[in-house]
């Protein structure tokens, strides 16, 4: 277990210096750069010789490889530079836009799971025909809404229309009702869709025969056998829909005018950025690495088959 | 809905809440004419003259007089006694004097770039603790009305100590003004808190003493339909940035548009002529008159988006009216076409020694409705045999494609100033630089500049003389036309809506709304 948990971290470490590296060369190639975007702007009305003398000051016009050693050696000793646009440190801006962002992120993924779950121990329950149709195509609709017309029309309907909760200087959860709501929504629908077609998959093997021939109930089946082995590949999905919830939440972010990670990386992007979207590349690859390996270390707890005997090197 | 603060002075007072659509950038104060920014600056910093916003006279605020020598090369200021930023110290001829050298010259060391409104300065000279003095290298004429803009608002020494960096963060801008940061989440909020000591507005104005309002919120809502649904729900009491379809709504439930004139360069679109494609002057002005602004005016906006009849906008001082130069007129636009040697292509578009008629343009996101207007004149100029591209891209090739002149031949135009200089800033090569010159912004033109118009240029930002600097505006106007470098389309207002008890908002010159004078009635 120990050899597997180093190399697992070794590879960790490999993956996010590879990430580093590659959007490091790949924000170069791009045309125009931060200092260029934010001093070239016409209201700031300077001459191309002022311009050139930012550069200079900056010392945006170094070698490439003496930036990359220069930004790398920082980040390993965890300083993230300095935003060009905003002219504050990165950390600051991490240390703010990060914990909305996380909490957004960990409700909405509660909400999709529990929605996802619900979905699908109702389609597995339900005996009526046209009734399982409906909660088998509810995932495939909820996939294809996007997230920003839902947005908008939940702040609509609850918050401007119904007044329910506001929009406008909310309170700290109440701000955070109808953002987990959209986030959660089209996060819910391809576990949902997984777990049904699993269950469905399932329910068709032969212990469930023997189960049900023993005169077990439906919902008894379901919930001591079929859901335990029908969970493993809605948890492999939920570890790849990181990504996706960081998509939802920048759009979601954007429709609810909040402060996260997503509103930051889309200005960073816009702007070009480097040192921001070079702490955000980073620190999404750090939590995509460790989010996998929770899930790789859940499987054996779940499907004891899965456990590796003692000493095995993997 | 209950919100801390709100409806405490009965009448009077409580915090209003402002959303903002897009977040401030830097709040040096030369960088104040992104709207974002004035819109914050306008509150926290006093200026040294009152630019009266309906007469765009000139009169006393921080300077309770002044004089200059007649080739307006030297102003003297007064100020007037007891003022105080709000960390204490004393804004003074000394603190004046600071502020001007570097919005004139720049800040090398502390990255502080030079303000585009002030030309020529030289250097600065304190008399006495309340009188300054001003040197020009040459006649600088625009500089008193340059006193009074927003990128002229004057800040603590201790501000203009910081890095140009620090200034992204609001709560580092130390002014004199009737507001005061409070508080700022970076990207999402700002707060501004009562000066209770205040008591040095315009002597002009009716508010005097303190400002009535306790606070005011800034709040960055980019979505357009969330903030006027906010407006109208009563979540929020004022909000920037309001689309011409969505003032119908508004207006219907007894809300208030306020459209502010900006007053400067029209919003349209500008020629790059080191392009062979617009090269030939007949083909600019074929193309001026392949656009029908009056379509653009009444299918995408409002009687509050006048159609334009000059280069600048009907307010704005030195106006001249030029809408016979700028008709629509297709047929003409043909003949124009065909002179110059472009003839229709098989798919519609004119061809030239292989060459098609096809611009491209970048869409400019600050503009209203940008890329629908640009959409549209797309649509005119295929009438013609011509077609627009509208590009869209991020920041940094917009940044670096807008200075290649080969990349992008047409550039969306507009600038909002008070004062004649507006014509240099938008069109001189080491300003603007809208039609990019040999010399100016960009190191890819190789020919094209025109003395002709540059001279007309330097000769309005150095008359002395109020009524030829007028005329030579005019004269500036008529030959920018002429040549058909730029197609003027609307004169841009800046559309805020507010509740309908929010009373006494009020807006300088260019359209920063002003809150000085303002309060919630009850409600």
């Amino acid at each position: 277990m120990h050899r597997y948990l180093y190399g697992r971290l070794g590879q960790a470490l490999l993956v996010l210096w590879a990430a580093f590296t590659l959007s490091f060369f790949l924000l170069q190639v791009l045309p125009g750069d931060a200092i260029l975007i934010k001093f070239q702007n016409p209201d700031m009305g300077l001459s191309p010789a002022q311009i050139a003398d930012m550069r200079a000051v900056y010392g945006a016009d170094a070698p490439l490889w003496r930036q990359y050693l220069h930004t790398l050696v920082d980040f390993i000793r965890g300083d993230f530079g300095y935003s060009v646009q905003t002219g504050v440190p990165v950390a600051q801006l991490l240390t703010t836009n990060l914990p909305p962002t996380l909490r957004l992120a960990v409700c909405g993924f509660l909400l999709a799971a529990i929605l996802a779950g619900g979905m699908a121990l109702l389609a597995g329950l339900t005996s009526v025909r046209w009734l399982r149709g409906i909660w088998h195509a509810l995932p495939s609709m909820f996939i294809s809404v996007p997230t920003f017309w839902l947005g908008i029309v939940l702040i609509q309907v609850f918050s401007f229309r119904l007044k329910w909760v506001p929009v406008i200087n909310p309170g700290e959860w109440a701000g955070l009702i109808l953002p987990i709501l959209t986030l959660a929504v089209p996060i819910c629908a391809p576990l949902a869709q997984i777990l049904i077609r699993s269950i469905d998959e399932v329910q068709t093997l032969p212990f469930v025969a023997v189960a049900r021939a023993k005169g077990a109930s439906r919902a008894g089946v379901l919930w001591r056998h079929v859901a335990r082995n029908a969970v493993l590949p809605a948890l492999t999905i939920a570890g790849l829909l990181f990504g996706e919830l960081i998509a939802g939440a920048l759009i979601t972010e954007t429709v609810f005018g909040l402060s996260g990670l997503g509103q930051l990386t889309q200005q960073a992007v816009n702007n070009q950025d480097v040192a921001v979207l070079q702490a955000i590349v980073v620190i999404s690859a750090t939590a995509f690495v460790v989010i996998n390996l929770l899930v790789d270390l859940l499987y054996p707890l779940l499907d004891p088959r899965l456990k590796m005997p003692a000493g095995a090197a993997l | 809905m209950k919100r801390p603060g709100r409806g405490k002075r009965a009448g009077k007072g409580g915090t209003l809440i402002y959303l903002e659509q897009q977040a401030h950038t830097n709040l040096y104060p030369p960088a104040g004419g992104f709207y974002p920014n004035g819109g914050i600056l306008n509150q926290i910093t006093d200026k040294l003259t009152y630019q009266n916003p309906k007469t765009l006279a000139i009169e006393p605020w921080i300077a309770e007089s002044w004089t200059s020598n007649d080739d307006k090369t030297q102003y003297t200021f007064k100020i007037r006694p007891g003022v105080t930023f709000s960390d204490g110290k004393p804004l003074d001829a000394a603190a004046v004097a600071k502020n001007f050298d570097t919005f004139g010259l720049g800040n090398k060391q502390l990255h502080l770039p030079v303000s585009e409104v002030i030309n020529n300065y030289d250097h600065s000279e304190v008399i006495d603790p309340l009188t300054v003095k001003f040197y020009f290298k040459k006649s600088s004429p625009g500089f008193l009305q340059g006193t009074s803009t927003i990128g002229s608002g004057l800040v603590s020494p201790a501000t203009l100590a910081q890095n140009f960096d620090a200034l992204g963060d609001a709560r580092h801008i130390i002014g004199s003004g009737p507001f005061v940061v409070s508080n700022e989440t970076l990207g999402r909020e700002v707060d501004l808190r009562v000066r209770d000591d205040y008591r040095w507005g315009p002597k002009t104005l009716a508010q005097q003493g303190r400002a009535n309002l306790d606070g005011i919120k800034f709040i960055i809502t980019p979505e357009d339909s969330v903030r006027i649904g906010a407006l109208l729900a009563g979540q929020a009491d004022f909000i920037r940035q309001v689309q011409a379809y969505d003032e119908k709504q508004a207006e219907g439930q007894h809300f208030i548009i306020y459209a502010a004139p900006t007053r400067g360069v029209n919003d349209g679109i500008s020629f790059r002529p080191e392009n062979p494609l617009v090269a030939d002057v007949r083909v600019r002005q074929a193309l001026l008159h392949a656009t029908d602004a009056g379509q653009i005016v009444n299918t995408l906006f409002s009687p509050h988006y006048p159609r334009a009849t000059s280069v600048i906008a009907a307010p704005a001082a030195g106006y001249i009216n030029l809408a016979d130069k700028l008709t629509y007129d297709p047929q003409l636009a043909a003949q124009l076409l065909d002179q110059a040697g472009w003839k229709p292509g098989t798919d519609g578009i004119r061809q030239k020694e292989g060459h098609s008629l096809v611009l491209s343009v970048y869409e400019s996101p600050p503009q209203p409705q940008n890329k629908e207007v640009l959409q549209l004149v797309s649509q005119q100029w295929s009438k013609v045999g011509a077609r627009l591209n509208i590009l869209a891209g991020d920041a940094g090739s917009k940044t670096a494609d807008s200075l290649d002149p080969l990349k992008t031949p047409a550039n969306v135009v507009e600038v909002g100033r008070a004062d004649p200089d507006v014509i240099k800033s938008q069109f001189y090569p080491t300003n603007r630089d809208a039609l990019l010159q040999k010399g100016g912004l960009s190191s890819k033109v190789q020919n094209f500049s025109d003395d002709k118009l540059n001279s007309l240029l330097v000769a309005i930002s150095a008359e002395v003389d109020g009524q030829k600097r007028l005329a030579l505006a005019g004269e500036a106007q008529k030959y920018l036309l002429d040549q058909a470098y730029v197609i003027p389309i609307f004169e841009e207002p800046q559309v805020f809506a507010g509740a309908p008890y929010l009373k006494g908002v009020s807006f300088e010159a260019v359209g920063r709304p002003a809150f000085y004078g303002a309060w919630l009635d009850k409600h």
